[in-house]
Protein backbone atom coordinates (compact mmCIF):
# COMPACT_ATOMS: atom_id res chain seq x y z
CA UNK A 1 0.00 0.00 0.00
CA UNK A 2 2.66 2.45 1.08
CA UNK A 3 5.05 1.32 -1.65
CA UNK A 4 2.58 2.65 -4.19
CA UNK A 5 2.43 6.07 -2.62
CA UNK A 6 6.21 6.14 -2.19
CA UNK A 7 6.59 5.59 -5.92
CA UNK A 8 4.12 8.38 -6.63
CA UNK A 9 5.92 10.80 -4.32
CA UNK A 10 9.34 9.95 -5.73
CA UNK A 11 8.11 11.27 -9.07
CA UNK A 12 7.61 14.69 -7.48
CA UNK A 13 10.21 15.13 -4.77
CA UNK A 14 13.17 13.36 -3.14
CA UNK A 15 12.45 12.28 0.42
CA UNK A 16 14.60 10.48 2.95
CA UNK A 17 13.10 7.34 4.52
CA UNK A 18 12.52 9.28 7.70
CA UNK A 19 10.72 12.08 5.85
CA UNK A 20 8.60 9.57 4.04
CA UNK A 21 7.63 7.98 7.36
CA UNK A 22 6.53 11.39 8.64
CA UNK A 23 4.30 11.79 5.61
CA UNK A 24 3.05 8.20 5.60
CA UNK A 25 1.99 8.47 9.25
CA UNK A 26 -0.55 11.13 8.24
CA UNK A 27 -2.33 8.81 5.82
CA UNK A 28 -4.90 6.23 6.85
CA UNK A 29 -6.50 3.50 4.76
CA UNK A 30 -10.16 3.76 3.75
CA UNK A 31 -12.41 1.81 1.40
CA UNK A 32 -15.65 2.50 -0.44
CA UNK A 33 -18.13 0.25 -2.22
CA UNK A 34 -18.76 0.78 -5.89
CA UNK A 35 -21.13 3.62 -6.76
CA UNK A 36 -20.53 5.38 -3.45
CA UNK A 37 -20.79 9.14 -3.42
CA UNK A 38 -17.68 10.12 -1.49
CA UNK A 39 -18.39 13.83 -1.91
CA UNK A 40 -21.74 15.45 -2.72
CA UNK A 41 -22.40 18.89 -4.18
CA UNK A 42 -22.33 21.42 -1.34
CA UNK A 43 -20.00 19.39 0.91
CA UNK A 44 -16.95 21.17 2.23
CA UNK A 45 -14.17 18.64 1.73
CA UNK A 46 -11.36 18.34 4.21
CA UNK A 47 -9.96 15.03 2.96
CA UNK A 48 -8.21 13.93 -0.21
CA UNK A 49 -7.26 10.44 -1.21
CA UNK A 50 -4.48 8.58 -2.95
CA UNK A 51 -6.06 5.69 -4.84
CA UNK A 52 -4.53 2.27 -4.18
CA UNK A 53 -7.12 0.29 -6.09
CA UNK A 54 -10.28 1.11 -7.99
CA UNK A 55 -11.63 3.94 -10.05
CA UNK A 56 -13.73 7.05 -9.47
CA UNK A 57 -15.35 9.79 -11.47
CA UNK A 58 -15.92 13.43 -10.64
CA UNK A 59 -18.83 15.26 -12.24
CA UNK A 60 -21.40 18.02 -12.00
CA UNK A 61 -24.83 18.53 -13.51
CA UNK A 62 -25.68 20.73 -16.48
CA UNK A 63 -29.46 20.63 -16.26
CA UNK A 64 -30.15 16.92 -15.89
CA UNK A 65 -27.01 15.90 -17.71
CA UNK A 66 -23.92 14.65 -15.93
CA UNK A 67 -20.69 16.29 -17.06
CA UNK A 68 -17.67 14.20 -16.10
CA UNK A 69 -14.49 16.19 -15.63
CA UNK A 70 -12.23 13.60 -14.03
CA UNK A 71 -11.61 9.88 -14.01
CA UNK A 72 -9.10 8.80 -11.39
CA UNK A 73 -7.69 5.33 -10.97
CA UNK A 74 -4.75 3.63 -9.20
CA UNK A 75 -1.93 5.97 -8.18
CA UNK A 76 -3.97 9.11 -8.75
CA UNK A 77 -5.33 11.68 -6.33
CA UNK A 78 -9.10 11.70 -5.92
CA UNK A 79 -11.13 14.32 -4.16
CA UNK A 80 -13.06 17.47 -4.74
CA UNK A 81 -9.70 19.19 -4.85
CA UNK A 82 -10.96 22.74 -5.36
CA UNK A 83 -13.21 22.56 -2.31
CA UNK A 84 -10.31 21.03 -0.39
CA UNK A 85 -8.06 23.94 -1.37
CA UNK A 86 -10.52 26.82 -1.03
CA UNK A 87 -12.67 25.59 1.85
CA UNK A 88 -15.74 26.39 -0.24
CA UNK A 89 -18.66 23.99 -0.90
CA UNK A 90 -17.94 21.42 -3.61
CA UNK A 91 -19.37 22.02 -7.08
CA UNK A 92 -18.68 18.42 -7.94
CA UNK A 93 -19.81 14.96 -6.98
CA UNK A 94 -17.10 12.38 -6.40
CA UNK A 95 -18.44 8.89 -6.96
CA UNK A 96 -16.73 5.51 -7.15
CA UNK A 97 -17.22 3.39 -10.27
CA UNK A 98 -15.50 0.28 -8.87
CA UNK A 99 -14.89 -0.49 -5.19
CA UNK A 100 -12.06 1.76 -4.05
CA UNK A 101 -9.23 1.29 -1.56
CA UNK A 102 -7.37 4.49 -0.82
CA UNK A 103 -5.13 6.34 1.60
CA UNK A 104 -6.73 9.43 3.07
CA UNK A 105 -5.07 12.58 4.37
CA UNK A 106 -6.80 15.48 6.10
CA UNK A 107 -6.36 19.13 5.26
CA UNK A 108 -5.31 19.78 8.85
CA UNK A 109 -2.49 17.23 8.72
CA UNK A 110 -1.33 18.44 5.35
CA UNK A 111 -1.26 22.06 6.47
CA UNK A 112 0.59 20.99 9.60
CA UNK A 113 3.28 19.52 7.39
CA UNK A 114 3.44 22.69 5.27
CA UNK A 115 4.03 24.77 8.38
CA UNK A 116 6.64 22.41 9.81
CA UNK A 117 9.20 22.64 7.00
CA UNK A 118 9.47 24.36 3.64
CA UNK A 119 10.38 21.03 2.09
CA UNK A 120 6.68 20.13 2.41
CA UNK A 121 5.64 23.42 0.84
CA UNK A 122 7.77 22.45 -2.13
CA UNK A 123 6.14 19.02 -2.20
CA UNK A 124 2.73 20.73 -2.22
CA UNK A 125 3.80 23.00 -5.05
CA UNK A 126 5.05 20.07 -7.13
CA UNK A 127 1.78 18.19 -6.75
CA UNK A 128 -0.24 21.31 -7.57
CA UNK A 129 1.98 21.93 -10.60
CA UNK A 130 1.14 18.45 -11.87
CA UNK A 131 -2.61 19.13 -11.35
CA UNK A 132 -2.24 22.42 -13.17
CA UNK A 133 -0.36 20.88 -16.11
CA UNK A 134 -2.92 18.10 -16.43
CA UNK A 135 -5.85 20.51 -16.75
CA UNK A 136 -3.97 22.89 -19.06
CA UNK A 137 -2.86 20.11 -21.42
CA UNK A 138 -6.48 18.96 -21.58
CA UNK A 139 -7.64 22.49 -22.36
CA UNK A 140 -5.15 22.88 -25.19
CA UNK A 141 -5.73 19.37 -26.55
CA UNK A 142 -9.48 20.00 -26.67
CA UNK A 143 -8.82 22.96 -28.93
CA UNK A 144 -5.99 21.73 -31.12
CA UNK A 145 -7.21 18.18 -31.79
CA UNK A 146 -10.33 17.05 -33.59
CA UNK A 147 -12.86 14.79 -31.86
CA UNK A 148 -11.46 11.82 -33.73
CA UNK A 149 -7.87 12.65 -32.77
CA UNK A 150 -8.82 13.10 -29.13
CA UNK A 151 -10.64 9.80 -29.12
CA UNK A 152 -7.71 7.93 -30.63
CA UNK A 153 -5.14 9.59 -28.35
CA UNK A 154 -7.20 8.76 -25.31
CA UNK A 155 -7.70 5.11 -26.29
CA UNK A 156 -4.00 4.68 -26.97
CA UNK A 157 -3.00 6.21 -23.65
CA UNK A 158 -5.73 4.58 -21.54
CA UNK A 159 -6.60 1.16 -22.98
CA UNK A 160 -7.52 -0.07 -19.48
CA UNK A 161 -10.18 2.60 -18.98
CA UNK A 162 -12.11 1.38 -22.02
CA UNK A 163 -12.58 -1.92 -20.25
CA UNK A 164 -13.36 -0.47 -16.83
CA UNK A 165 -15.49 2.60 -17.45
CA UNK A 166 -18.98 2.59 -19.03
CA UNK A 167 -19.00 4.09 -22.51
CA UNK A 168 -21.39 6.92 -21.60
CA UNK A 169 -18.96 8.07 -18.90
CA UNK A 170 -16.01 7.98 -21.29
CA UNK A 171 -17.98 9.96 -23.87
CA UNK A 172 -18.88 12.60 -21.29
CA UNK A 173 -15.29 12.81 -20.08
CA UNK A 174 -14.04 13.28 -23.65
CA UNK A 175 -16.80 15.81 -24.44
CA UNK A 176 -18.00 13.62 -27.28
CA UNK A 177 -21.65 12.86 -28.10
CA UNK A 178 -22.50 9.23 -27.19
CA UNK A 179 -23.48 8.48 -30.83
CA UNK A 180 -20.21 9.89 -32.11
CA UNK A 181 -18.37 7.86 -29.50
CA UNK A 182 -19.98 4.60 -30.70
CA UNK A 183 -19.17 5.41 -34.30
CA UNK A 184 -15.54 6.17 -33.47
CA UNK A 185 -15.16 3.02 -31.41
CA UNK A 186 -16.35 0.96 -34.34
CA UNK A 187 -13.83 2.74 -36.53
CA UNK A 188 -10.96 1.98 -34.20
CA UNK A 189 -11.69 -1.73 -34.10
CA UNK A 190 -11.41 -1.69 -37.89
CA UNK A 191 -8.08 0.11 -37.81
CA UNK A 192 -6.59 -2.70 -35.78
CA UNK B 1 18.16 46.90 -10.58
CA UNK B 2 17.56 48.19 -7.04
CA UNK B 3 17.90 51.73 -8.16
CA UNK B 4 15.65 51.18 -11.13
CA UNK B 5 12.94 49.90 -8.83
CA UNK B 6 13.28 52.88 -6.51
CA UNK B 7 12.46 55.08 -9.46
CA UNK B 8 9.58 53.17 -10.92
CA UNK B 9 5.97 54.15 -10.98
CA UNK B 10 4.31 53.30 -7.63
CA UNK B 11 1.44 51.81 -9.57
CA UNK B 12 3.67 48.81 -10.42
CA UNK B 13 4.02 48.15 -6.71
CA UNK B 14 0.30 48.38 -6.33
CA UNK B 15 -0.36 45.81 -9.05
CA UNK B 16 2.27 43.46 -7.63
CA UNK B 17 0.92 43.84 -4.10
CA UNK B 18 -2.63 43.27 -5.26
CA UNK B 19 -1.65 40.16 -7.19
CA UNK B 20 0.46 38.61 -4.42
CA UNK B 21 -1.92 39.75 -1.68
CA UNK B 22 -4.49 37.33 -3.07
CA UNK B 23 -2.27 34.48 -1.89
CA UNK B 24 -0.85 35.80 1.36
CA UNK B 25 -0.36 39.10 3.17
CA UNK B 26 2.75 40.87 1.83
CA UNK B 27 4.39 43.84 3.52
CA UNK B 28 5.95 46.65 1.52
CA UNK B 29 9.43 45.54 2.62
CA UNK B 30 8.77 41.98 1.47
CA UNK B 31 7.47 43.28 -1.81
CA UNK B 32 10.57 45.38 -2.41
CA UNK B 33 12.66 42.34 -1.56
CA UNK B 34 10.70 40.18 -4.03
CA UNK B 35 10.81 42.75 -6.80
CA UNK B 36 14.63 42.58 -6.73
CA UNK B 37 14.27 39.24 -8.50
CA UNK B 38 12.18 40.78 -11.27
CA UNK B 39 12.92 42.93 -14.29
CA UNK B 40 10.85 45.53 -16.08
CA UNK B 41 10.33 44.92 -19.78
CA UNK B 42 8.81 47.36 -22.27
CA UNK B 43 7.42 46.46 -25.67
CA UNK B 44 5.79 48.19 -28.64
CA UNK B 45 2.37 47.06 -29.73
CA UNK B 46 2.23 44.02 -31.98
CA UNK B 47 5.41 42.49 -30.57
CA UNK B 48 5.64 38.73 -30.35
CA UNK B 49 6.85 37.89 -26.84
CA UNK B 50 6.88 34.12 -27.22
CA UNK B 51 6.86 32.21 -30.50
CA UNK B 52 5.42 28.76 -31.02
CA UNK B 53 8.20 26.27 -30.29
CA UNK B 54 10.23 28.65 -28.15
CA UNK B 55 10.74 28.06 -24.41
CA UNK B 56 9.01 30.78 -22.42
CA UNK B 57 11.41 32.00 -19.80
CA UNK B 58 9.19 34.59 -18.12
CA UNK B 59 6.34 34.90 -15.69
CA UNK B 60 4.83 38.32 -16.47
CA UNK B 61 2.63 40.71 -14.55
CA UNK B 62 1.08 43.26 -16.92
CA UNK B 63 1.39 46.75 -15.42
CA UNK B 64 0.47 48.59 -18.59
CA UNK B 65 -0.94 47.48 -21.92
CA UNK B 66 -2.49 44.33 -23.27
CA UNK B 67 -1.14 40.91 -24.20
CA UNK B 68 -3.00 38.23 -26.07
CA UNK B 69 -2.19 34.56 -25.75
CA UNK B 70 -3.33 32.27 -28.53
CA UNK B 71 -3.05 28.70 -29.70
CA UNK B 72 -2.40 28.30 -33.43
CA UNK B 73 -4.81 25.70 -34.80
CA UNK B 74 -4.28 24.55 -38.38
CA UNK B 75 -4.69 27.75 -40.41
CA UNK B 76 -6.55 29.56 -37.68
CA UNK B 77 -5.95 30.48 -34.06
CA UNK B 78 -7.82 30.39 -30.78
CA UNK B 79 -7.34 33.17 -28.23
CA UNK B 80 -6.88 31.81 -24.71
CA UNK B 81 -6.28 34.98 -22.75
CA UNK B 82 -6.50 38.75 -23.10
CA UNK B 83 -4.32 40.03 -20.26
CA UNK B 84 -4.57 43.64 -19.13
CA UNK B 85 -3.22 45.63 -16.17
CA UNK B 86 -2.94 43.47 -13.04
CA UNK B 87 -3.14 40.17 -14.91
CA UNK B 88 -0.43 37.54 -15.08
CA UNK B 89 0.34 36.08 -18.49
CA UNK B 90 2.80 33.47 -19.74
CA UNK B 91 2.99 30.19 -21.63
CA UNK B 92 2.46 28.24 -18.43
CA UNK B 93 3.26 24.73 -19.60
CA UNK B 94 6.42 25.90 -21.35
CA UNK B 95 7.59 27.90 -18.34
CA UNK B 96 6.86 25.19 -15.80
CA UNK B 97 8.22 22.24 -17.78
CA UNK B 98 10.95 24.00 -19.81
CA UNK B 99 9.53 22.67 -23.07
CA UNK B 100 8.78 24.44 -26.39
CA UNK B 101 5.66 26.58 -26.19
CA UNK B 102 2.46 25.48 -27.91
CA UNK B 103 1.03 28.97 -27.59
CA UNK B 104 2.03 32.43 -28.82
CA UNK B 105 2.13 35.63 -26.76
CA UNK B 106 1.74 38.97 -28.54
CA UNK B 107 1.24 42.54 -27.31
CA UNK B 108 -1.76 44.37 -28.77
CA UNK B 109 -0.88 47.73 -27.17
CA UNK B 110 2.41 49.26 -26.00
CA UNK B 111 3.04 47.12 -22.94
CA UNK B 112 5.08 47.15 -19.72
CA UNK B 113 5.65 43.91 -17.83
CA UNK B 114 7.18 43.08 -14.47
CA UNK B 115 8.84 39.77 -15.32
CA UNK B 116 10.42 36.92 -13.41
CA UNK B 117 12.71 34.47 -15.22
CA UNK B 118 12.57 30.79 -14.37
CA UNK B 119 16.03 30.89 -12.75
CA UNK B 120 15.15 33.92 -10.65
CA UNK B 121 11.94 32.22 -9.58
CA UNK B 122 13.95 29.22 -8.36
CA UNK B 123 16.27 31.59 -6.53
CA UNK B 124 13.35 33.44 -4.92
CA UNK B 125 11.67 30.18 -3.88
CA UNK B 126 14.85 29.25 -2.08
CA UNK B 127 16.04 32.55 -0.64
CA UNK B 128 12.94 34.60 0.06
CA UNK B 129 11.82 33.62 3.59
CA UNK B 130 8.28 32.66 2.62
CA UNK B 131 9.27 31.77 -0.96
CA UNK B 132 8.16 28.17 -0.99
CA UNK B 133 4.90 29.00 0.73
CA UNK B 134 4.16 31.77 -1.75
CA UNK B 135 5.12 29.46 -4.61
CA UNK B 136 2.71 26.79 -3.45
CA UNK B 137 -0.11 29.27 -2.94
CA UNK B 138 0.42 30.82 -6.39
CA UNK B 139 0.30 27.40 -8.04
CA UNK B 140 -2.78 26.58 -6.03
CA UNK B 141 -4.40 29.82 -7.25
CA UNK B 142 -3.44 29.11 -10.86
CA UNK B 143 -4.93 25.64 -10.63
CA UNK B 144 -8.17 26.83 -9.03
CA UNK B 145 -8.58 29.45 -11.75
CA UNK B 146 -8.08 26.90 -14.54
CA UNK B 147 -10.58 24.54 -12.98
CA UNK B 148 -13.09 27.35 -12.60
CA UNK B 149 -12.80 28.48 -16.21
CA UNK B 150 -13.18 24.91 -17.40
CA UNK B 151 -16.24 24.46 -15.21
CA UNK B 152 -17.79 27.65 -16.57
CA UNK B 153 -17.04 26.72 -20.14
CA UNK B 154 -18.76 23.34 -19.69
CA UNK B 155 -21.68 24.71 -17.68
CA UNK B 156 -22.63 27.92 -19.40
CA UNK B 157 -24.19 28.72 -22.74
CA UNK B 158 -22.58 30.98 -25.33
CA UNK B 159 -25.04 33.69 -24.48
CA UNK B 160 -24.35 33.51 -20.74
CA UNK B 161 -20.60 33.61 -21.31
CA UNK B 162 -20.94 36.63 -23.60
CA UNK B 163 -23.06 38.68 -21.22
CA UNK B 164 -20.98 37.80 -18.17
CA UNK B 165 -17.75 38.71 -19.90
CA UNK B 166 -19.01 42.05 -21.23
CA UNK B 167 -20.51 42.92 -17.87
CA UNK B 168 -17.23 42.26 -16.06
CA UNK B 169 -14.96 43.69 -18.75
CA UNK B 170 -16.92 46.54 -20.38
CA UNK B 171 -13.74 48.38 -21.43
CA UNK B 172 -12.54 45.45 -23.53
CA UNK B 173 -14.99 46.24 -26.33
CA UNK B 174 -13.04 49.46 -26.86
CA UNK B 175 -9.60 47.95 -26.49
CA UNK B 176 -9.82 44.77 -28.53
CA UNK B 177 -11.24 43.97 -31.94
CA UNK B 178 -14.51 42.08 -32.02
CA UNK B 179 -12.84 39.26 -33.90
CA UNK B 180 -10.45 38.65 -31.00
CA UNK B 181 -13.15 38.84 -28.35
CA UNK B 182 -15.24 36.34 -30.29
CA UNK B 183 -12.28 33.96 -30.55
CA UNK B 184 -11.57 34.32 -26.82
CA UNK B 185 -15.18 33.53 -25.92
CA UNK B 186 -15.39 30.64 -28.42
CA UNK B 187 -18.20 32.43 -30.22
CA UNK B 188 -18.62 32.70 -33.99
CA UNK B 189 -18.07 36.29 -35.19
CA UNK B 190 -21.66 36.43 -36.55
CA UNK B 191 -23.06 35.28 -33.21
CA UNK B 192 -20.91 37.84 -31.44
CA UNK B 193 -22.34 40.67 -33.56
CA UNK B 194 -25.87 39.43 -32.95
CA UNK B 195 -25.34 39.26 -29.17
CA UNK B 196 -23.76 42.69 -29.19
CA UNK B 197 -26.81 44.08 -31.00
CA UNK B 198 -29.07 42.54 -28.35
CA UNK B 199 -26.92 44.10 -25.65
CA UNK B 200 -27.08 47.57 -27.25
CA UNK B 201 -30.87 47.32 -27.51
CA UNK B 202 -31.18 46.31 -23.86
CA UNK B 203 -29.23 49.35 -22.77
CA UNK B 204 -31.57 51.78 -24.56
Amino acid sequence: MFEQIRKFIDQHIELSDEEFQTLASKFHPVSFDKKTKVVEIGDITTTIYFVIKGITRRYFYRGKQEVITHLVRENGIMGSVISFLTGEPSRYILETIEPVTALAISKQDLEGLFLSDKKWEKFGRKILTSFFLQIEYRNLDNIRFSTKERFINFMKQNPDLVMRVPQKHLASYLEIQPETFSRLKHLMVKEK
Amino acid sequence: MNKAFAEIDPIYFEYAQKYLGRFMPITREELIDLLQYCEIRKFDKRTILVKEGEIDNYLNLVVKGLVRKYLPVKKSECILQLATEGHVVQSEISYLTRTPSLVVLETLEPTILVSLTYDKMEEALDKFPKGERLGRLILSGMFIKKDESRYNRLLKSTRERFFEYIEHHPHMLQRVSQKYLASYLHIKPETFSRLKAIMTKRKK
